[in-house]
């Protein structure tokens, strides 16, 4: 039993001190310099990140020399997939396009709208600038999901920046050497982003799952039963880790057993990445140009206050000119048509005038036809022995005997 | 085999090619995941070094193996030191059940093998989740911790014939 025991600790022994003819360090030496480097590289020590910053640096680059074989057969496998499909998408693209196209119109509105009541309320502005930076090395770890992108602190990438896939969210920069940056996915285990769910406009949390999909968290009891699978995910901007509105993904329904569960189909192919955008954000306050003293914050309100009423003003005053200008031109107008009335009017009558010289002249004309036709019955006879019966001519009688057609009526 | 001998460069490469392969392998993050398996994935360093220091391979310097596990941190992002520490405890145990073996068995190798990751993985999830509140798959270790295993046998016969190059 006690040489079984000799035995193992001559072993163990052997293992941890005994080198090799061709080994210069000893087992045990280097678990402890690993478990000393483990401690070391936790201790935010300035030496020992500079340290850290210059290993990075160094290993991110051999490492995507490294990988350019492995990249460029997996790039031409892409790039053959892609012309199979490519007439398929250029159509989706071109209704994507199309629709984007309608979107940005909108949105634009709204960022002037909300730059412009930011100003109101005297609130910061942020700009942002984008710019693209290359993925160097994009090995998912079977556990961890991390990129490594070519811009650092040289392009003022800083700890916590946001990174895109055009204009969809994409993670957010965990590391930051010189001119090289690691972003964590948000498909990591780690990653944990606040999430607007739209149109509902429910709050939550979106968690990496560790594979290509979110899973949605942290939801208020009873409003899960609003979703449906064309709901929208953006950022909420919650904690200011994240820029607010930025979309995200769609949402998925998964039906398990009795409840369920709510996924993140996430708008962006990570494993697909190649370019990224990383977006540099400086906030500026607004300037207030009225106000001298720095203590006086009364004084900066009640100016903020009259400034706004000047302004009000002013509009009622633009306003009111405008009305003004209008009731003039409306008076012209008014009095146009009426010149234009009493021409017609005067049209009118004299129209009128010839319509009844007409009926006068056409029923002269009827009585001289009837009157050559009829008057030697009507007209008095002056022959002798001959009783007269008839009238005059020029008479009223005889001219309604012509009239009458010759017929002689007694009154 | 005689002829490479008497090309002395590529003779030289040849001895080294293991740490060559181990040195590319944790810059490249070489899992072979083309299909998109859910949690598919093997960790080749380990089945090299486990073979190779078991071997007592004349070219695989340990200080070599612990700058490649540093490497390896670096790519993946894990907390510097943690692959070297994994690295070193397959080193040990390989040293160890090389001291305690007289006659070496293919078998109990593979099985040794399956003993020493499932330490390994073990022991790095443990300081993970505890010392740096990572958050991680354990299902994904324990696939990993299997898939590892299996493909042991199809690399042992690929590193055979690589041996048996170099004694020819």
């Amino acid at each position: 039993m006690a040489s079984s025991r000799d035995d193992f600790i001559i072993a163990i022994r052997s293992a941890f001190l005994k080198k090799s003819t061709q080994q210069k360090f000893s087992l045990l030496s280097l678990v402890f310099t690993s478990i000393f480097i483990i401690v070391l590289s936790n201790l935010d020590f300035k030496a020992v990140r500079y340290l850290k910053i210059g290993i990075n640096e160094l290993v991110y680059r051999s490492s995507f020399v490294v990988s350019i074989p492995e990249n460029f057969i997996k790039d031409t496998f892409i790039e053959v997939s892609d012309y199979t499909t490519f007439f398929n998408d250029y159509k989706k693209k071109r209704l994507e396009l199309s629709k984007l196209k309608s979107n940005f119109v909108s949105s634009e509105i709204i960022q002037n709208e909300n730059r412009e009541l930011k100003e109101l309320i005297n609130d910061y502005v942020s700009t942002s600038d984008k710019i693209l930076a290359k993925i160097i090395v994009d090995h998912e770890s079977p556990f961890l999901k991390s990129i490594i992108i070519n811009k650092g602190s040289k392009d003022n990438i800083k700890i916590g920046t946001n990174i895109y896939d055009q204009s969809y969210l994409v993670g957010r920069v965990i590391e930051v050497n010189y001119k090289t940056s690691r972003v964590l996915l948000l498909s990591d285990l780690n990653s944990n982003v606040p999430v607007t769910i739209a149109p509902q406009n429910i709050q939550a949390i979106v968690t990496g799952s560790g594979d290509n999909y979110g899973q949605i968290k942290y939801i208020k009891d009873g409003l899960t039963g609003e979703f449906d699978e064309e709901s929208i995910i953006y950022t909420s901007g919650t904690g200011a880790i994240f820029k607010s509105g930025i979309p995200i993904g769609t949402l998925e329904i998964i039906k398990e057993n009795s409840s369920d569960e709510f996924s993140v189909e996430f708008y962006s192919d990570f494993s697909q990445l190649k370019y990224v955008f990383a977006e540099i954000t400086s906030i500026s306050e607004i300037p207030d140009q009225n106000v001298s003293e720095p203590d006086n914050e009364t004084n900066n309100s009640i100016n903020a206050k009259l400034k706004i009423l000047e302004d009000e003003l002013e509009i009622i005053e633009e306003t009111n000119s405008k009305f003004l200008e209008e009731n003039i031109d409306l008076k012209n107008e008014i009095n146009n048509l009426n010149n234009k009335l009493l021409i017609l009017n005067n049209e009118l009558s004299s129209k009128n005038i010839t319509i009844s010289q007409f009926n006068i002249d056409k029923t002269e004309l009827e009585f001289l036809r009837l009157n050559l036709e009829f008057g030697h019955k009507c007209r008095k006879s002056n022959k002798l022995f001959q009783k007269s019966v008839g009238f005059e001519p020029g008479s009223d009688e005889y001219k309604k005997c012509v009239l009458n057609k010759g017929v002689i009526i007694n009154d | 085999m005689t002829s490479l001998k008497s090309k002395g460069f590529f003779s030289k490469f040849y001895s080294w090619l293991p740490i060559v392969v181990l040195y590319v392998s944790v810059l490249n993050e070489f899992d072979v995941n083309y299909l998109d398996l859910d949690f598919f994935s093997f960790n080749f360093p380990f089945i090299l070094i486990f073979f190779f220091t078991l071997k007592d391979f004349k070219n695989f310097d340990y200080l070599l193996v612990f700058l490649a596990g540093l490497i390896n941190d670096t790519v993946v992002g894990l907390p510097l030191g943690l692959s070297s520490l994994s690295f070193m405890i397959i080193c040990i145990a390989t040293s160890y059940f090389r001291n305690i073996t007289i006659r070496p068995n293919q078998v109990k190798d593979w099985f040794y093998f399956l003993f020493v990751i499932i330490l390994v993985n073990s022991l790095n999830y443990s300081i993970l989740t505890l010392f740096f509140s990572y958050n991680l798959i354990l299902w994904g270790y324990v696939v990993n911790t299997f898939f590892t295993f299996l493909f042991y046998l199809i690399f042992l016969t690929i590193f055979k014939f690589y041996l048996k190059g170099i004694n020819d």
